[in-house]
């Protein structure tokens, strides 16, 4: 039984609704900044956006073409392996079925890559139905490069790292490709309600 | 400018996995071929840590701990 | 390795912004200068939290002492700062660091160069070298924001004052304000060709752009020890 620091409590917010608080999560106010490797800063012009893979039509878009795509604001709560919920985050994207328009896709996975060389997969289904988007602003601001700009796909109901910084494009594919973090232990799917942070659990 | 630190942070999680000090040993990079010790190589933090050659930013080891019962490192799967 | 009951004997202020903790610790090992400590905080609720502190006492003294800069913000850090007093208690790993280390058995000139908090673990090894009485070459090149920022300000005026060099980034004095470059280093010396041991201590950026200029400068890569803290 470690002793306790009288009087610690850290930085969490304490008057939290627990029934938006997932198993194993604590609450917070900053937006910690975490990566597997340093911010790529790719320049706007050169910068482009590719759905592609097991598609008939695969399909790209420069910034200026991605920011005239239909998109939308969107407040959810978002949930870190590494223990910490943030609610009500803001952002603005396109949504991820507007992308795979008129792609027919045949493939039943995806993999989102993205400059600097970070993976993660994810099946085609849980990227549909108002499930994700590729987000560009976040709190009414450009999204910082630190977290993910200029771009990078949300996808809330799952723990964050699937939520790819810096993303380039989505391949869509008939088998499943655990990416970057899946592939040295996380879970496959993790699902933050079902506490699915490793691949035993 | 991307947050990381070195391989000193991590040297009380490295000398518990491993029973000795790891942040003085040397290691050889594989793609750029240069020698600097695991304590001077770059540290992030994402899901889990990475360590990476602080000449060319390849990916030296990740560091997966799960309940503090299992790492992955070096590209070795541990069970 | 296993997690020690560290016990809070004093603490003492350093600057505004930082405090140094004075611990007990049962059957303490000892420790080399430049280690560090890992600690871990448990709030009532079980909520845990680690971050590791160098350690700023000479293997030599009589406690184990950490000096801990309050961040805006920090999780840990303000606990430590400003609520901790004698008698609470915290968990402690340690002591850690084999790369970041300086003994006075070590032969050969010895260059630190501090940013802000970073001269913690170098404080160290110039407490060490004062109290083996060693006769290397050791210098302290320091930068930090204003003379009121500079941590154990009257101990490094008494004891190492003519080891010392400091440049100031955001105070105007009769010495140097502005940040450390290859004018400075070449200044401080000592050069490549006396083979100094160097440690080089501070936020991330610090620690690059100076580990840089000195490599360009001619030190070896291996020679130049580096501890980022972020």
């Amino acid at each position: 039984m470690p002793p306790i620091s009288r009087g610690f409590h850290g930085r969490r917010q304490t008057e939290v609704d627990p029934s938006r608080l997932p198993p194993g999560q604590y609450a917070t106010n900053d937006f910690p900044v975490l990566s597997a490797g340093p911010t790529p800063h790719t320049p706007l012009d050169e910068w482009s956006f590719t759905v592609g893979g097991a598609v008939k039509e695969a399909r790209s878009w420069t910034w200026d073409e991605f920011l005239e795509l239909p998109n939308e604001v969107v407040t959810r709560d978002i949930h870190c392996v590494t223990k910490w919920s943030k609610f009500d985050t803001e952002w603005r994207g396109v949504p991820v079925e507007r992308l795979l328009e008129g792609t027919d896709p045949w493939g039943k996975f995806v993999v989102a890559w993205c400059d600097g060389g970070y993976t993660t997969n994810l099946p085609l289904a849980d990227v549909l139905d108002g499930q994700a988007w590729v987000a560009y602003e976040y709190a009414g601001e450009p999204l910082d490069p630190e977290h993910g700009g200029p771009a990078r796909l949300l996808v809330p109901h799952l723990y964050f790292w699937k939520s790819a910084k810096w993303l380039r494009g989505l391949n869509i594919g008939e088998q499943d490709e655990p990416g970057f973090w899946e592939s040295y232990g996380y879970h496959n799917y993790g699902d933050p309600w079902k506490e699915q942070r490793y691949w035993s659990d | 400018m991307s947050h990381h630190t070195d391989g000193n942070a991590i040297a009380g999680l490295l000398e518990e996995r491993y029973g000795t000090d790891m942040t003085a040993t040397m290691r050889t990079c594989q793609s750029c071929g240069q020698e600097w010790a695991i304590g001077a190589h770059r540290l992030y933090r994402g899901a889990g840590l990475v360590l990476r050659c602080p000449n060319c930013r390849d990916l030296a080891a990740v560091i997966v701990e799960k309940r503090i019962e299992r790492f992955g490192i070096w590209g070795e799967e541990l069970v | 390795m296993t997690w020690r009951v560290a016990t809070i004997r004093e603490s003492r202020v350093e600057t505004p912004q930082a405090k140094t903790l004075v611990l007990d610790v049962p059957d303490w090992p000892g420790h080399l200068a430049g280690q560090h400590v890992d600690i871990r905080l448990t709030a009532e609720d079980g909520y845990q939290s680690e971050r590791s502190y160098s350690i700023a006492s000479a293997p030599d003294a009589a406690a184990l002492e950490l000096t801990i800069e309050r961040i805006d913000d920090g999780e840990v850090s303000p606990w430590l700062t400003e609520e901790a007093r004698e008698g609470d208690q915290f968990e402690l790993r340690g002591p850690v660091g084999g790369y970041f280390v300086w003994k006075a058995s070590l032969s050969g000139p010895v260059l630190l160069v501090a940013g802000g908090s970073g001269l913690v673990p170098l404080m160290a090894m110039l407490r060490h070298h004062r109290a083996t009485g060693s006769q290397a070459d050791m210098r302290l090149l320091l930068s930090a924001r204003t003379h009121e920022d500079v941590l154990y300000r009257r101990e490094l005026d008494s004891s190492f004052r003519d080891m010392m060099y400091l440049t100031l980034t955001r105070e105007e004095w009769d010495g140097w304000s502005r940040r450390v470059d290859a004018d400075i280093l070449r200044e401080v010396g000592p050069g490549p060709e006396e083979h100094p041991h160097v440690y080089v201590c501070g936020p991330t950026a610090f620690v690059e752009e100076a580990a840089r200029l000195l490599v360009e400068l001619g030190h070896l890569p291996a020679a130049v020890h580096t501890e980022r803290f972020g």
